[in-house]
């Protein structure tokens, strides 16, 4: 009855190795290192996709990134419904004095485009619309707002999905965009 | 064969909860709500049909439990549409799959691919199978040895009748002690 038996604290060995693994996720997740809603982008490093889509001043021209290549660009998805989109316009204002922002409207309607860039302030050099979401599937979106930002040979060197708070922008974008130049 | 019931019990039990958990048994027995709707679908019931298998295996990213053939997120008609177009375009099955994983990642697949990083994901369940029998095994063993033990006290010439004796004496005295404990 007295005799030590190993097999006994198998479970409890078991047990505190579960409870460590949760802890160490659990950890991770509160203090911000892990966002389980937050999807790594595969497109990192690839060629921006190059969806032709019509300009939101000029149903007949199109918003071709192709244009703008040579200099580093931030492109935006957002659209008039989205509220995190309002949160971030003032955000996107400051960012347009030192990066060309493309914006890309997302699922909306040209009407309620023009007049939410009205309220909230225009910091695009050009706006495409998409309208059936299909340059948003090309991009890899899952959800406005969204932004990239593409070097100067045209390639995607960073993803945010969710609007930019000042967070965000000062311990990602810019530090990238400095990595740039 | 009466002995080894609870152990049957257990393996039959098991059985149908793998069938059940894996899903098996779910298309025929329980119909879901679809999402779909009639002027979403192709003309073509054989594109309509691969349409509807593919649409099974892509994540909603929004809503990332289910898949776009069960989501009505937004979202998941646009990725719907997309795999029809595509489809209609004349598109393989497993094109339509490869284009979305380079644009949404391994994520937009429910089954994630085999590959390094998620070897551990895949043979975990084989392992714990192993596992599980090692451990029945192992008990059994454990059990045939303490029989054999018995067996041979009552087979060994050189103990004496006085010992014998004693042994049996010592061996009912038990038993009653047994009986005595499971009432």
């Amino acid at each position: 009855m007295s005799r030590f038996r190993p097999s006994f604290f198998i479970p409890l060995i078991a047990f505190l190795g579960l409870a460590i693994i949760g802890g160490m996720a659990l950890q991770s997740t509160l203090s911000g290192n892990r966002n389980p809603s937050q999807l790594p982008s595969v497109l990192i490093g690839k060629a921006a996709p190059d969806v032709a889509l019509p300009l939101l001043q000029d149903r007949q021209a199109e918003l071709a990134l192709g244009n703008f290549q040579g200099q580093p660009l931030l492109v935006n998805f957002f659209a008039s419904w989205c509220a995190p989109c309002r949160a971030e316009a003032p955000a996107l204002e400051q960012l347009s004095e030192q990066i060309t922002i493309i914006g890309i409207a997302y699922k909306d309607r040209r009407s309620d485009t023009t007049e939410f860039l009205q309220q909230y302030g225009n910091p695009f050099t050009a706006i495409g619309m998409d309208i059936d979401g299909r340059a948003g599937i090309a991009w890899g979106v899952y959800g406005v707002p969204e932004t990239y930002l593409i070097d100067t040979a045209g390639r995607i060197q960073w993803r945010h999905a969710g609007p930019l708070t000042r967070d965000v922008i000062t311990t990602q974008l810019l530090p990238q965009m400095a990595e740039m130049q | 064969m009466t002995r080894h019931l609870p152990q049957i019990i257990v393996i039959i039990g098991f059985a149908i909860s793998f069938v059940i958990g894996s899903g098996l048994l779910t298309p025929a027995t329980i119909s879901t709500a679809h999402a779909l709707t009639a002027e979403e679908m192709l003309a073509d019931p054989a594109l309509e049909s691969r349409a509807r298998n593919l649409s099974k295996q892509l994540r909603c990213l929004v809503c990332q439990n289910q898949s776009i053939d069960d989501s009505d997120a937004d979202l998941a008609k646009d990725l719907r549409r997309e795999v029809r177009t595509q489809l209609v375009a004349g598109q393989t099955d497993a094109a339509i799959l490869s284009d979305l994983r380079a644009k949404y990642g391994d994520y937009v697949l429910l089954a994630p691919p085999l590959a390094r990083d998620t070897m551990a994901l895949w043979l975990a369940p084989v392992g714990f199978i192993l596992l599980g029998i090692a451990i029945t095994l192992g008990m059994r063993r454990r059990a045939v040895q303490i029989d054999s033990a018995d067996n041979n006290i009552s087979a060994d010439n050189s103990i004496s009748s006085a010992d014998r004796a004693r042994i049996d004496a010592l061996k009912r005295q038990h038993e009653n002690l047994n009986k005595r404990d499971t009432r």
